[in-house]
């Protein structure tokens, strides 16, 4: 009997051996095949994911996570942005655009590179966000959703990989001198030292001795160490300290970024051609969709003209096309914007000037009629995209003139949260996604805003969007989640031309205070988008005259497709129309005729 | 060495039981008869890489050759007494000193561990010991491996012999090990006066079960050799652990684990001839949970939970030894599948990995010998390998060795002690040299020497009969 037993174990064990199988990388995890995921980057809703602050998908790659202190890790990973595109989807979001991948050094001064930003080693993963295998799978599932994925990466710098030796004594320092009293107190660090337009000096007790050697890092421990290839050695690297003055060219092209993130001499064809190849390597092995390019404004355009061309042209060989590439200029002069969608530059930038003039001082300043611009200053700004950004498709390029291809956003890591300034006015939040939504461009939101997070200059905000539980019902995701639903029903609001038919300088107590109007018309398809920015009375689109409308619509009668009870406006037969508006609120007008 | 078919039995002897009808005499000073044992096991070796370093062992997976192996050695002390009737007890103490040792490193800090702290006492069919124990069965000797059941824990156990051919052992033991996993001390501010006082903030010592039931199939019963015979084992195991609390180093929070299980089968079949060591086991077993993972290490990941569920293991092991006349062959191997429980499919902790390996033996006279070794193992990890990036990272090695010897103790694979001279080669594939950190010379060497001399005893041992 007790033989029986031990065969009939025995079978067991030999029967579940071979069941367990054998391990191999799932499909999602192999290499894809480029294709072009893209029709037209304006249908886009563009996401931006900080990934380590959007979802902790898998606990085993939650090193050195400080739950809590936002300057440090939280865990989040490419397995949980995977898990939770459903959420984006009920969104609307077509785009994810994914904080930086590659290795990173892992901290500096008690911050760490949870940002992806203080890259060390172009050709490897950042484990902190998981393995190839996984990143595949997210874009993999993002592409079988219809989803794209843009993949941010930076060329003005590298990490804190090296310090300037100016004592010559072999170690980096940071010297604090002065009493604040008879001396001024100064502070000197070798790892992130001032502009010095010689290239950062070295001195000695007798005097100056030369060029700072620049000395590479080995501290394993939190991977600074020096980068593989050219970017591992001094002569990629400016040395001029960092900027002090940025507007002063020659700081701003050849200095180091705050923090001491080393500025890369990007005009050595060695660096040019290894930025080109490491970049667009992770689009071969991941089958991305575009970048978005840091810093771009810190890098000469000749550079860009050989990167744009380089990585166009080795993915269009592989059937990759309308591959976009927008840049990132942290500033507001349209002309300085506007020169990186120069014929054979970039495809599109981020629209700074927009959201210094526009959601800065027109909506976020609701609250504060002293500080608020009146809505002619969006139609001045609009004028002038025309001219600053370029009106010709790149060659290889996405097939959409810059300047009817321009990033608009409300806020993003960069700077404080649109609530942080509004001081948690809601209305102009949501008034302010209305015009993101409905404008000309592609529309960019910062994770986040859907919850309503509110937190100030980095790294508040830079919140951990989990602890929102990922909800759905509250009121400004329904209301984002209505905007990206109409964006989608109606083309005009993506792909219209358009034409500016109210604005005013009023911001008081004048009857039309905050009004704003622009019709959008692609062909046949008709939109007027209306909104009311102030945010203490109604107003209404007459000053002395009324909202005078394109030739055509006289009569016509308008359905406000925003409004639930879906009121309807008729157009007087002269072409105007007159519309009363709640403080801080919108129309989104739509010919009863061509309604869906 | 040599397989322990009668392990269990020889610790459960048989005797009758004293009637119960009688009325029970005046109590009695026993006096027992004993004596104090010594024993060991050891291995000791020197080796070359031809390269002017230290021989290194280069295996790629959990079980592989031991060839290479470094040195080890346990000093055993026992004391043996026969008490009055049928009662036996003996107290263990087992000392294992681990390399390297004071003549390699000149460092007066020799790693000892207690391997063995344990009293048992038999009385009748009834066998119970406590204590401190490496608690285990059978083993590939090749491997140096105890595929089915190799506890290590601070507890008891009890087993009764039903007859001379069966055997039912049960333990139950527990240990915390020195890991953030299990334990964790925090210093805090004394109660009286000045400083710090160690308080044990996380606390949960893993307890483990095991059930064991051996049926022997012997005297002739199958085989015409009344020595020869069958041996069949089902085993199993149950884990536990409790949910904790420790202080996150790094905030300063407290941080929840929480509580976790696991469990174990196996079973063995083993046929031995009774010529000489000839004999060959059979081992399977499958594990779920927290027994997926050795008693003495701690997981590495886990399922977002926290525990380890998802995680298994399942492996089927084989061992042997042939032996006649001047010739010889030993071989061992395994197939072994193991899954973490980490919710992404590529990891390192996901993995299916082998062993094959012979050494056949030339005897020559009655105290010298050749053995030649030949094996291959491989690993094979869901995780992508960096040269082929849609490929699994596979690590394998091919090993040959020669290995001539002389047997004081006479002729046999299991006599000992035996003095070796070795040689072996190893052939690495790119996967088993990317295991390795670039700066280290095994991710940039394709073949490792190592030519060494090895001495390997043991003797009155109870861990090795």
């Amino acid at each position: 009997m007790i033989a029986r037993l031990a065969f009939a174990g025995l079978i067991a064990g030999l029967v579940a051996a071979p069941s367990a199988g054998c391990v191999g990388i799932p499909d999602r995890g192999k290499q894809p095949a480029l294709a072009t995921h893209v029709d037209d980057w304006r249908d886009e809703v563009i996401y931006q994911v900080l990934v380590d602050r959007f979802a902790d998908g898998d606990i085993n790659n939650d090193w050195n996570v400080r739950a809590g202190a936002l300057a440090r890790f939280q865990g989040g990973d490419w397995k949980g942005l995977e898990d939770h595109l459903d959420y984006l989807q009920t969104l609307g979001v077509t785009t994810l655009w994914i904080s930086p991948i590659v290795k990173n050094v892992e901290t500096d001064a008690d911050v760490d590179s949870y940002h992806g930003y203080w890259a060390q080693d172009l050709t490897q993963l950042n484990p902190h966000f998981g393995d190839i295998a996984s990143l595949r799978s997210l874009v993999a599932t993002a592409h079988d959703r219809g989803m794209k994925v843009v993949l941010d990466i930076v060329t003005n710098h590298m990490g804190q990989v090296f310090y300037y030796d100016m004592n010559l004594n072999g170690h980096p320092d940071i010297y604090i001198g002065g009493t604040g009293g008879s001396s001024p107190i100064t502070r000197v660090s070798e790892y992130d030292p001032d502009w010095d337009p010689r290239g950062v000096q070295a001195s000695t007790s007798l005097g100056n001795a030369g060029r700072a050697p620049l000395i590479f890092i080995n501290e394993p421990a939190i991977n600074r160490v020096p980068p593989p290839g050219i970017l591992g050695t001094a002569r990629a690297y400016h040395g001029f300290g960092r900027i002090l003055d940025y507007d002063d060219e020659k700081q701003r092209m050849l200095g180091d970024f705050p923090g001491g993130l080393k500025d890369v001499a990007t005009e050595l064809p060695e660096v040019r051609a290894t930025m080109v190849d490491a970049y667009t390597r992770w689009v071969e092995l991941l089958d991305l969709d575009g970048f978005r390019i840091d810093t771009v404004k810190h890098v000469e355009h000749e550079f860009w003209q050989y990167f744009a061309k380089g990585v166009r042209t080795r993915l269009a060989a592989q059937n990759k096309n309308r591959f976009l590439m927008f840049g990132e200029a942290f500033d507001g002069n349209d002309s300085l914007l506007g020169s990186y969608t120069a014929p054979g530059e970039l495809d599109s930038v981020f629209y700074f000037s927009q959201h210094f003039q526009v959601f800065r001082e027109v909506f976020q300043m609701a609250h504060d009629p002293k500080q608020q611009k009146g809505t002619s200053q969006i139609k001045t700004l609009w004028e002038t995209r025309s001219k600053a950004y370029s009106p010709t498709p790149q060659e290889l390029g996405i097939g959409v003139p810059p300047n009817q291809a321009l990033v608009n956003f409300l806020d993003n890591h960069d700077v404080s949260r649109f609530l942080f300034e509004a001081q948690n006015d809601l209305p102009a939040l949501r008034n302010a996604l209305t015009l993101l939504f409905t404008e000309d461009g592609i529309p960019c939101l910062y994770y986040g805003t859907e919850q309503e997070l509110a937190g100030g200059n980095d790294p508040a905000n830079r919140e951990v969007l989990w602890n929102t539980k990922f909800a759905t019902t509250g009121d400004t995701f329904r209301h984002l989640a209505k905007l990206t639903r109409l964006r989608k029903q109606y083309s005009a609001l993506r792909r219209g031309v358009t034409k500016v038919v109210y604005a005013t300088d009023h911001v008081a107590d004048e009857g039309d205070a905050g009004v704003f109007a622009f019709e959008r018309a692609d062909g046949s398809n008709y939109a007027l988008v209306v909104q009311n920015t102030n945010a203490r009375h109604k107003s209404t689109t007459a000053d002395t005259s009324s909202m005078a409308l394109s030739a055509g619509m006289a009569g016509k009668i308008l359905i406000d497709v925003l409004d639930p009870t879906q009121a309807n406006y008729q157009v007087a037969m002269d072409g105007t129309l007159r519309i009363t508006l709640d403080p801080q609120s919108a129309k989104i007008l739509i010919p009863s005729d061509q309604m869906h | 060495m040599k397989t322990q078919f009668i392990t269990s039995l020889a610790a459960l002897t048989l005797t009758a039981v004293a009637s119960a009808q009688e009325p029970l005499p005046a109590p009695e000073t026993s006096v027992p008869t004993g004596s104090f044992e010594f024993g060991s096991y050891g291995r000791v070796r020197i080796a070359s890489d031809l390269r002017g370093g230290w021989g290194r062992t280069a295996n790629v997976v959990a079980y592989g050759t031991r060839i290479d192996e470094d040195s080890y050695a346990e000093l055993e002390l026992r004391r043996e007494d026969k008490w009055k009737g049928d009662i036996k007890t003996k107290v263990v103490t087992t000392l294992a000193l681990f390399s390297p040792f004071f003549h390699f490193t000149g460092q007066i800090n020799q790693q000892l561990a207690v391997r063995n702290l344990y009293a048992q006492g038999t009385i009748g069919k009834l066998t119970l010991w406590g204590g401190s124990r490496m608690y285990r069965g059978d083993d590939v000797y090749l491997l140096n491996w105890w595929p089915l059941d190799n506890q290590n824990t601070i507890g008891g156990g009890a087993g009764y012999q039903f007859n001379a051919d069966t055997t039912l052992a049960a333990h139950v033991g527990m240990q915390r090990l020195e890991n953030s996993y299990q334990s964790q001390q925090l210093p805090v501010v004394a109660p009286f006066g000045t400083g710090t006082v160690n308080v044990q903030k996380l606390d949960r010592p893993r307890i483990i079960e095991t059930l064991k039931l051996t049926h022997l199939i012997r005297n002739g019963r199958l085989f015409k050799d009344p020595r020869a015979g069958f041996k069949f084992v089902v085993y199993g195991e149950g884990h536990q652990i409790g949910a904790g609390i420790y202080q996150d180093t790094l905030t300063g929070q407290d941080r929840g684990l929480p509580q976790d299980y696991g469990f174990l089968f196996g079973a063995q079949l083993g046929i031995w001839t009774g010529e000489r060591d000839t004999h060959v086991n059979l081992f399977v077993r499958h594990a779920r949970g927290l027994a997926a993972y050795d008693p003495l290490a701690a997981p590495l990941t886990f399922a977002n939970d926290r525990t380890t569920m998802g995680s298994t293991e399942t492996l089927i092991a084989l061992g042997g030894n042939w032996e006649k006349d001047a010739f010889g062959l030993m071989g061992g191997a395994y197939l072994r599948f193991f899954r973490d429980g980490d919710v992404s499919p590529t990891t390192t902790q996901k993995y299916d990995e082998g062993t094959v390996v012979l050494r056949p033996e030339l005897f020559i006279g009655e105290h010298w010998g050749v053995a030649g070794e030949a094996s291959f193992q491989a690993r094979r990890f869901a995780y992508p390998d960096p040269d082929r990036n849609s490929q699994p990272l596979v690590a394998s090695m091919w090993r040959f060795g020669l290995m001539p010897y002389f047997s004081p103790a006479g002729r046999g694979s299991f006599k000992r002690p035996q003095f070796r001279l070795i040689y072996a080669a190893t052939v690495r594939n790119n996967g088993a040299k990317e295991l390795y950190a670039k700066e280290d010379v095994f991710n940039q060497r394709d073949v490792e020497h190592f030519l060494g001399l090895n001495v390997e005893w043991w003797f009155n041992s109870s861990s090795y009969l």
